[in-house]
């Protein structure tokens, strides 16, 4: 029986970055194909390649025995592929029947609405889908409003649908509604892949999964066959350096201590550092590490619990009065938040020291001030730039972070939160910011190095922690890090 | 939101230059903009060919109806007034990303605050009197203005919204006051009562010209070194450029849209009380001809750049001035000169937006 899908060999680079570094994929009708990775493992572009958003650079796809080539999405569509995105491509102010309507010929140059809605309902009816044809989709929770994608998908008779990590914004009660839509369609005979990260779903829904990292296929196996720790280890299981860079000094006293953080997104989370230590998060993007950190920074309004700097309240401080207590953030959003990109060095380098002395006295700026500082930094932190006024965007990307790198680690703080600090940097900007980072910690600050790049948290970290739907799955010391443990906490909930 | 509404606020510092310090706009921008006066120059004289007429007597006759006698400058200088003042303050709000658009009724509304002011003053101290009459200008526009940004921030209705709406009812509450405790009675025209004699700003001898014109220079000179030189002006460079910069630098969005709502009220309404002391003495209906509107044109035209509204002021303002002289010289309608004004509008919004 020859496969409905068969990709081989596909290629796709992105400068020297090999996203796609020869894929094979197979799925059958009437399988429910899981496809696994870490965030940046090749995934989505493997999956964008398929699906004609981007071209290949080498490889094949035959489809039902025919080759795809060269082919857009509306050609992939025609051909009977769906893809279902992470955010829904549906009109909310329109009802669940406009939406099947819209963009499709079959119904009608004139709206054929009322034998849509009989066709929608017996849809609903055979795949238990529980639709309203005239719901609006504003009123709808987001476990509804994707079975409207289904629906379309089934409508318009697709053969292979591709779900992109489709049950990272439901509820369990819809997460269990969903396999069990999954199932009925694969009873009918459709293929499914489903891109996700999470272990569980995986072993309970599909038949055969495939596991990518840095672009190549290094796990294939029938889900009976596999555990979940053997699925962790192929996800994850690349040879890290786990040999930490420097050693610790001396633990200090508590600089940051964090008691029973509730925002929109983060569970009760509590924590403590000291002195002299880095506390790496892990884990994958999304579960709760960027309201985590703008919670600490004073960004993001907190629902209950308490933040602790030097024993000092600073709970509901506002930002300026963080810094001046001696908080240094530099943000995952470089391009937005952490620097103004259309104004020049020394503007940003003064962005949030503005208010004090060299920059200004008496809310009147110091020029000729604020270019010494300016020069001086742009000297220590080896920021190449033509000068205090050039203009930020003009920057190459490892230059813009050291500017937030020397603005943020220049006023000496007592406690660092540093969130994807080294993230598309080159490597030996990469090195620059983590040598920063930990001549930091050794002169007694307490640092928060949050990332998704396991191997950069592993090399910094004197304890580990792996967020996962808003909370911690657990902490570590770094030297009774488990690989396999580790990559567990990634994947779900505790073991 | 700024992408498209404060086309300089990039790039005017795209180009580098100082980093600090009282700058105008740079060459490459000034050079884009003086194209574009340039090409509505060349659109308007187009349209004046289509019309039957020379071009070149036409402009000739309007630049001499602008500058051509002491009077007719002081003409031009007054006219100049209303647009540098509101303009320099709209420049602020658009620099802090805050579509200010209710300039017109912030000048109503100075307007009323000069005629009460003037109409309760008790008599005497003439210099003393003027200043407090244009105190009182500057406040009521500033009030005006804070409701605006009450709304705007308590209730989070866009700024645009809330400052157009505001106007037509600071224009239908000039009509109301004039029909009841300010106007004339008996006048037969919606006007409040001609002020004491204290209170009219003077004239320089032969120029015909009053002290507006200075107050305005000063103005945005003082606006220049606020928006470069201050910690307040860097907070409202920031917040124009990016929101959650903002917030990452510890600057508060509402303290800075209060700032400049209330800097940008207060500028109106002291064109408000400039126009009703220095030209007509008396609260009219319809003092401000549209100044308003035209602000948020000069601010563009001057690329939000206090120091560099005064050239755009007085380009509208000497266009407005010879207006009238074309019309009656040369016969082509004064109506051009708001054609003129349109067009420049356009050219110089196409030329200096920023793409992103």
């Amino acid at each position: 029986m020859t496969a409905l899908l068969e990709m081989r060999g596909i290629v796709k680079c992105f400068g020297t970055l090999r996203a796609n570094d020869g894929i094979d994929l197979d799925v059958q009708a009437g399988q429910i194909l899981g496809l696994l990775g870490e965030n940046g493992s090749g995934k989505s572009t493997l999956m964008k390649i398929l699906f004609g958003m981007q071209r290949p650079d080498a490889g094949t796809i035959a489809f039902k025995g025919r080759e795809l080539s060269d082919h857009s999405p509306r050609a992939a569509m025609a051909a009977g592929i769906t893809m279902i995105h992470q955010h829904f491509m549906l009109i909310e102010a329109m009802t669940v029947v406009e939406n099947v309507m819209l963009g499709w010929p079959e119904a009608g140059d004139i709206l054929q609405t009322a034998t849509m809605e009989t066709r929608i309902r017996e849809a609903s009816q055979r795949f238990g889908l529980d639709l309203d044809p005239r719901a609006r989709i504003a009123s709808l929770p987001l476990g509804r409003r994707q079975r409207v994608e289904i629906l379309k998908a089934i409508l318009r008779e697709t053969e292979l649908l591709i779900l992109d990590e489709p049950t990272s914004n439901l509820a369990p009660t819809e997460v269990a509604d969903l396999l069990s839509i999954l199932r009925r369609l694969k009873e009918e005979g459709k293929g499914i892949v489903f891109i996700t990260h999470k272990l569980p779903e995986v072993l309970e829904v599909c038949d055969e999964v495939v596991v990518l990292r840095d672009g190549r296929v290094t796990g294939r196996a029938p889900v009976a066959d596999v555990t979940r720790g053997q699925l962790a280890e192929m996800m994850v299981g690349r040879t890290i350096s786990t040999t930490r860079a420097h050693q610790a000094p001396e633990l200090g006293p508590v600089r940051l201590a964090a008691r029973d953080l509730v925002s929109p997104g983060l569970e009760p989370l509590s924590f403590e550092i000291r002195g002299g230590e880095i506390l790496g998060i892990a884990g994958v993007d999304g579960n709760g590490q960027i309201e985590l950190v703008e919670t600490l920074a004073g960004l993001r309004r907190m629902h209950g619990g308490s933040i602790h700097l030097d024993g000092q309240d600073i709970t509901g401080a506002s930002v300026a009065r963080r810094v001046r207590a001696g908080m240094a953030y530099m943000p995952a959003d470089r391009a937005a938040t952490g620097l103004v990109r259309s104004m020049t060095v020394a503007e940003n380098l003064m962005l949030r020291d503005s208010r004090k002395p060299p920059y200004s006295a008496h809310g009147v700026l110091q020029p000729g001030a604020g270019v010494a500082k300016a020069e001086s930094l742009i000297a220590s932190y080896d920021i190449r730039a033509s000068g205090p006024s050039a203009i930020v965007s003009r920057l190459s990307g490892g230059n813009q972070q050291k500017i937030v790198v020397a603005r943020e680690l220049d006023r000496g703080p007592a406690v660092l939160i540093a969130h994807q600090a080294a993230w598309g940097l080159d490597p030996g900007a990469t090195r620059f910011v983590l040598d920063r980072v930990i001549a930091l910690r050794d002169a007694g600050a307490a640092v928060l190095y949050v990332s998704s790049e396991l191997e950069e948290v592993m090399t910094i970290s004197d304890r580990i922690a792996v967020m996962a739907g808003g909370g911690f799955a657990g902490v570590v010391p770094h030297d009774e890090a488990d690989m396999r443990q580790i990559g567990l906490w990634m994947s779900g909930r505790a073991a | 939101m700024s992408d498209t509404t404060s086309p300089s606020s990039g790039d005017a510092s795209e180009a580098g230059g100082r980093t600090f310090g009282l700058r105008f706009a740079t060459d490459r921008l000034a050079g884009r903009i003086l194209l574009a006066v340039l090409l509505s120059m060349l659109s308007a004289a187009g349209l004046i060919l289509l019309s039957g007429h020379n071009p070149f007597t036409a402009f000739a006759a309007m630049a001499a109806g602008a500058v051509g006698t002491p009077h007719q400058i002081g003409v031009a200088l007054n006219r100049t007034t209303p647009y540098l003042l509101a303009g320099a303050g709209v420049a602020m709000c658009f620099r802090a990303g805050v579509i200010n658009i209710g300039a017109e009724g912030q000048i109503a509304i100075g307007g009323i605050g000069a005629a009460a002011a003037a109409l309760a003053w008790p008599g005497g101290m003439s210099p003393i009197a003027i200043v407090i009459v244009l105190i009182a200008a500057a406040a009521a526009g500033a009030g005006w203005a804070a409701i605006a940004a009450a709304i705007h921030l308590g209730r989070r209705v866009h700024e645009v919204l809330v400052t157009l709406l505001l106007n037509f009812v600071a224009l239908i509450l000039v009509q109301q006051l004039l029909a009841g405790s300010l106007g004339q009675k008996g006048a037969g025209f919606l006007q409040s009562p001609l002020m004491p004699r204290e209170v009219w700003l003077p004239r320089f001898p032969g120029l015909d010209a009053h002290p507006g014109f200075i107050i305005a220079i000063l103005a945005a000179v003082a606006l220049s070194f606020v928006l470069w030189r201050t910690n307040f002006g860097f907070a409202v460079r920031v917040t124009g450029s990016s929101r959650p910069a903002t917030a990452y630098a510890g600057f508060s969005l509402g303290r800075v849209t209060w700032g400049v709502m209330l800097l940008a009220g207060a500028l109106a309404g002291l064109a408000g009380g400039i126009e009703v002391l220095g030209i007509h003495r008396r609260l009219i209906e319809g003092f401000s001809l549209g100044f308003g509107f035209k602000a948020v044109t000069v601010a563009l035209l001057g690329a939000l750049e206090p120091l560099a509204i005064i050239p755009a002021a007085l380009f509208v303002g000497l266009l407005e001035a010879g207006s009238l002289s074309m019309q009656r010289q040369v016969g082509v309608p004064s109506a051009l000169v708001a054609v003129i004004e349109g067009l420049t509008m356009l050219f110089v919004l196409a030329a200096t937006v920023r793409r992103t």
